[in-house]
């Protein structure tokens, strides 16, 4: 019987030739990832323990991307905290605020995250791991464990694969496809399957999606409770991992064989630009049903459209224009290396000449609200990954979600609107 | 660790179908609030739907509960549940639930199809985590579900995750000494 990509990256990192869905197998990850907001309780859990090292120094990545810009005493602390935790540690690779961004974006940009990987994170977004072909499972609290001892019992997920038939239309985007997705793989939906635990393997016409498009598909399913999402990586893709790998790597397919939970299949050819409404990423609407709805928050970044591919889509439509009156953008780019780039390729001078802030790499108000806030009685619409009340602070705002581009042409109208009025026909 | 009780005998406290942790199992406040001490979560298990529980249930009392059990990855109610001495026996849950249950050292069984419909709460039950076995005297039913796994009994005989590793800490301690 043929492996799924998990079922081979779980068997190489646990080093036996073949595992099946439902072993318990314990992996040697290639690296291991901490973000900025669980440091302090890991390293005290630790500390207690007498346990003031880490398993591995080099393969172990630090990063701070939740409170970026200290806007609070508790969040100073925290920063100064995590600062004396990596040099305890000897961890060679901490990202500090300011440097890296979004953990969930800038190691594939680094080539951390390469086809075949895999890694334990603390959080459940890492499955964006899945746009380039690797697997990365959330370790949650345990993540304690896998830091002293370098690994942690693991349940090989079942896959379930999802084969896409046609293409997007152009002014559709993977984000738009995402929340479809989500739609059908929540409770009740057409999918009809049970995704907890599950890693949603994408097959099918996938040439259509670039690095950026399948890193953004990653994001909704993990809402839907996915431990993982795969990609089969394009002969592109795996170029690009060559050009900046921090290490050799092998590419991983699926077997043709593989034994799936679930078989199912999309076709996104007919495919309108959506959003997701308020309450969760799966709750996708046609736009068209929420058209005009006015709006004063917009936001473009976090796991879900964070790639410089996102912010040239809000970009170009963005140049030349104007913010409509009374509302605001925060743009939070993925990596420091986007911003850099931006500066570069003129996306700064654009998104500031049209009014909105570009704030330091890193989650932004995605990460619970501690950026870019939003009042009762707002309504937003943005590219985070998830959309439940008091996301963004106020409980009873109103929290739409679309694609970069449904965001920026919203931003410029004031009102919800189809990109499609902004980008040539 | 020989003393470790993996059968437990006890009255049954029977849940439905989709009891979410917070307000279901555990108040939102106490999750929200990162409680972790055992001391702070007893008093509040199961408060919204049955108050004064703790003062009620004994060690070795199972919780059984239908499909979906513990929506959301929290750990808090499992802390109460492992200082109870409670068992838990579940038709189903999200598997970051169960994975919370064992990193808090809960004796539990998951994917016991209908076991909701072997017993009502006041049963007279048996439960052997280790091999599955089920035995309501009351009814006088035997079952069979799927054991624990060995290497998550082990988890679990320590107390749970933090549990664990202070056991492995103290072997490596010894094996460096």
């Amino acid at each position: 019987m043929g492996m799924t990509a998990a079922e081979k990256i779980l068997a190489r990192t646990s080093g036996k030739s073949a595992v099946k869905a439902g072993d318990i197998v314990y992996p040697k990850p290639d690296f291991v990832m901490i973000h900025d907001g669980v440091v302090r309780g890991a390293k005290e859990e630790l500390d207690a323990l007498g346990i003031g090292r880490v398993f591995d120094p080099e393969r172990v990545l630090m990063v701070t991307d939740h409170d970026v810009v200290y806007v609070n005493d508790r969040a100073a602390a925290r920063g100064a905290f995590n600062r004396e935790a990596a040099k305890a540690w000897g961890v060679k690779h901490f990202f500090d605020a300011g440097r890296g961004g979004h953990g969930h974006i800038f190691p594939t940009e680094r080539g951390w995250v390469l086809p075949g990987t895999l890694y334990f994170d603390n959080d459940r977004h890492c499955t964006n791991a899945g746009g380039i072909g690797a697997l990365a499972i959330r370790m949650g609290t345990e993540i304690n464990r896998v830091l002293a001892t370098g690994t942690n019992w693991t349940l090989v997920p079942k896959s379930v694969k999802l084969t896409i038939r046609g293409k997007l239309q152009p002014g559709v985007f993977a984000r738009d496809l995402g929340f479809v997705i989500g739609k059908n793989l929540a409770p009740g939906g057409d999918f009809g399957v049970d995704i907890d635990y599950r890693v949603l393997e994408f097959a099918g016409e996938l040439d259509q999606f670039s690095l950026a498009a399948r890193v953004s598909l990653c994001s909704t399913p993990t809402e839907m409770r996915a431990i993982g999402v795969f990609f089969p990586p394009s002969p592109e893709i795996v170029e690009y991992a060559k050009q900046r790998a921090q290490r050799p790597f092998t590419p991983v397919y699926p077997d043709a064989d593989a034994r799936y939970d679930a078989e199912v299949e999309l076709d996104v050819g007919s495919l309108k630009p959506q959003v997701a409404l308020p309450g969760g990423p799966h709750k996708a609407a046609d736009l068209a049903s929420v058209a005009g709805t006015p709006v004063s928050h917009t936001y473009i970044g976090s796991c879900g459209s964070g790639m410089y591919e996102d912010l040239e889509i809000a970009a170009s439509i963005l140049k030349g224009k104007k913010l409509a009156y009374g509302v605001r953008m925060i743009v939070v780019p993925g990596s420091e290396d986007s911003t850099r780039r931006m500066t570069r390729e003129g996306l700064l001078d654009i998104f500031h000449d049209a009014g909105a802030m570009v704030i330091p790499a890193g989650c932004g108000p995605c990460a619970s609200g501690r950026t870019g806030l939003i009042d009762s009685g707002e309504t937003s619409i943005s590219t985070a990954v998830a959309n439940g009340a008091g996301r963004f602070g106020a409980k009873d705002a109103q929290l739409y979600l679309g694609s970069p581009a449904t965001v920026a042409a919203s931003a410029v109208t004031g009102r919800i609107t189809d990109p499609r009025e902004f980008l040539p026909a | 660790m020989n003393e470790f009780q993996w059968l437990l005998k006890g009255r049954c406290y029977k849940l439905g179908h989709d009891v979410p942790h917070p307000g279901g199992v555990i108040p939102n406040w106490l999750i929200a609030g990162r409680y972790l001490d055992p001391k702070d979560l007893v008093p509040h298990l199961f408060e919204e739907t049955d108050p004064g529980f703790h003062t009620r249930c004994k060690p070795g009392d199972i919780i059984v509960t239908g499909r979906n059990f513990g929506m959301g990855p929290k750990m808090n109610g499992y802390i109460a549940m492992q200082a109870l001495g409670l068992g838990l026996v579940c038709e189903s849950m999200p598997f970051l639930a169960y994975r919370a249950a064992i990193g808090c050292g809960v004796r539990v069984l998951t994917d016991c199809v209908n076991v909701t419909e072997m017993c009502e709460t006041g049963d007279e039950l048996e439960i052997d985590f280790r091999d599955g076995f089920f035995i309501n005297h009351t009814k006088d039913i035997r079952r069979e579900y799927p054991p624990m796994p060995d290497t998550l009994m082990e988890i679990v005989e320590l107390g749970g995750n933090a549990g664990w590793l202070k056991d492995w800490q103290e072997k490596r301690r010894a094996g460096a000494a």
